[in-house]
């Protein structure tokens, strides 16, 4: 037997005993140190900011958008407004508008109508202040349109980027997609922070300034609707549409989710929402579906709707319907 | 005066009608098909001297005044109805957009085979739909027909319409056909609708083919990347 012997002479200690001091063990417990404080430090990075007065301490421990008091919501949008005026130059409103009691909103689009002009698509980025200046940039724009083969709806062969002459083409049809505003809505129940979830109108809807931008939402949503700021909104001053609201079409930070709102900036003021107002066909139809005679319920009550991914259980509130 | 007045525009309604029947007598001796009204303007243009000096004087048309559609404060918003109609020519002269000013000596017919002035671009491709007097006025040519021969004035247009495309009616007084614009909620504000004749041609109400607006850059995720734009491509779409 060639072990030492298990007394040298020295009186033992318990701490000695349970951890005899080796050269790995020091190594291991200065690495386990080292990476604690680097933490600790990436934990308190934002505080920099705080001291380069990037980031107010008000901000800092704003409370979740529900508990938020009348004063100090008031407060902050005010806030907002100036930075919208000193970051865009340009003079907005910010506002925070209520949900419209006896209110649920609901959308239908018909697909036999639509042509594919993506003019839908165009007038999102011009209501809801998407970053889209730069050539690098990706242009958020909440409505995708695919272009789809008669016959089917294929949306693995789907294409977004056609450009022909003339729409609609020979053989295909055309299907925007955006947000569902779905009653069983998967982004809301993955979000770790509550920064989204569903107002009593239907809308879904994002806190921007509770959003950690961990992008869970993203992964969750079956019809690709929520898009992510990557960097600092880049708008011109002159396309910036100055009648804003906290929850929907405020100037973003970076680093947060967005989504089609149905322009609930618009539509909670009874206004109709930018792409319906704009569409050359008037395949979009939007409305109350609380009030028994909105253009919505009539669509439900006579048409034959069909509802996208319906089997993934979502039941969305954007319903599809083929009709000349 | 008034008489003056009225003898004077006769006089020239009459000069202009007589060119342009010679216009169109002297486009139909060349290759002017009768599918394609704004050929004979194009043509003389293109061939001799001759014909150049018979040609009437082309003068920018300016759209017609629609009425509003929206709300004023929409301003980033394009809402203007697909169909864009022109001015009549010749309302520059003097003339006004009372129909009964010319059709008064005009007698109605059933049937036109050359549309003639004004109406030279006019086109009727509307199914079976194939009669003037279907739809306008045997007598006052400023309202269109019902079935009893009553008439519809032309504000009214929608009812004419219905007069055959009744469940399209239907939906468009349910805001399911066409577009509403404003306010969905009427006790809010105002709410615009258009109407059949600012998005279809009633001659050729078939809806119009158009140019799509360029395509939006999307999220890596989408399954093609937007084709790469090379400069020659880009000089034959502009041109």
């Amino acid at each position: 037997m060639t072990n030492p012997p298990a007394n040298d002479g020295k009186p033992k200690t318990t701490e000695n005993a349970a951890q005899p001091r080796s050269r790995r063990t020091f190594l291991k417990a200065t690495a386990a140190s080292m990476a604690g404080a680097a933490g600790l430090a990436a934990a308190l990075k934002p505080l920099l900011a705080l001291e380069r007065g990037e980031l107010t301490i008000e901000a800092l421990l704003q409370k979740h958008y529900k508990r938020l008091t009348p004063e100090d919501l008031e407060r902050i949008l005010r806030k907002l407004e100036a930075a919208c005026e000193k970051e865009y130059g340009v003079r907005a409103s910010v506002r925070d508008i209520k949900p419209m009691a006896g209110a649920q909103y609901a959308y239908a689009l018909n697909l036999s109508r639509c042509i594919g002009c993506r003019k839908c698509a165009h007038a999102c980025l011009k209501e809801n202040n998407q970053s889209r200046d730069s050539e690098d940039d990706i242009e958020m724009s909440y409505i995708r349109l695919l272009e789809l083969d008669q016959g089917a709806i294929n949306l693995e062969t789907a294409d977004h980027y056609y450009n022909p002459e003339q729409v609609p083409r020979e053989n295909k049809y055309y299907m925007p997609v955006q947000c569902h505003q779905c009653r069983e809505s998967p982004c809301t129940k993955v979000c770790p922070v509550q920064a989204t979830w569903q107002e009593p109108d239907g809308v879904v809807v994002v806190d921007y300034n509770w959003c950690i931008g961990c992008r869970y939402c993203m992964a969750a949503c079956p019809y690709d609707a929520r898009r992510f700021n990557f960097q600092k909104p880049r708008i011109s001053p002159a396309a910036i549409n100055p009648d804003q609201s906290y929850l929907s079409n405020r100037v973003r930070p970076k680093g947060v989710v967005e989504k089609c709102t149905f322009c609930l900036h618009r539509t909670r003021q009874g206004k109709y929402p930018a792409c319906l107002e704009v569409c050359p066909t008037g395949a979009r139809v939007f409305g109350n579906l609380l009030e028994p005679s909105s253009e919505i319920n009539y669509v439900l009550r006579h048409k034959r709707v069909y509802i996208l991914k319906e089997d993934v259980g979502t039941k969305p509130r954007f319903y599809y319907f083929f009709e000349k | 005066m008034p008489r003056v007045v009225s003898f004077a525009r006769l006089a020239f309604f009459g000069a202009a009608s007589a060119t342009g029947l010679w216009i169109c007598w002297v486009g139909a001796g060349g290759e002017v098909s009768r599918k394609n009204p704004d050929s004979s303007r194009t043509q003389t243009a293109g061939q001799g001297s001759k014909r150049e000096i018979l040609q009437l004087p082309t003068v920018e048309r300016s759209t017609a005044s629609q009425p509003l559609t929206g709300l004023t404060s929409d301003t980033h918003l394009d809402m203007t109805p697909p169909r864009q109609t022109t001015g009549l020519d010749l309302v520059k002269l003097g003339w006004t957009y009372n129909c009964m000013e010319c059709h008064k000596l005009l007698a109605a017919k059933w049937h036109y085979e050359r549309p003639m002035v004004e109406h030279r671009s006019v086109r009727l491709e509307h199914g079976n739909n194939r009669f003037c007097l279907n739809c306008h006025h045997p007598v006052n040519r400023n309202a269109f027909v019902d079935y009893d021969g009553s008439e519809i004035p032309e504000p009214e247009v929608v009812l004419l319409c219905a007069k055959c495309h009744g469940t399209t009616y239907r939906d468009w007084n349910a805001g399911v056909h066409g577009r509403r614009n404003g306010h969905w909620n009427v006790s809010t504000g105002p709410q615009t609708q258009l109407r059949c004749i600012q998005c279809h041609d009633p001659h050729q109400p078939k809806f119009q083919a158009m140019k799509p607006l360029a395509p939006l850059r999307y999220p890596r995720r989408a399954p093609k990347p937007p084709p790469a734009v090379t400069p020659s491509h880009h000089g034959t779409a502009k041109s």
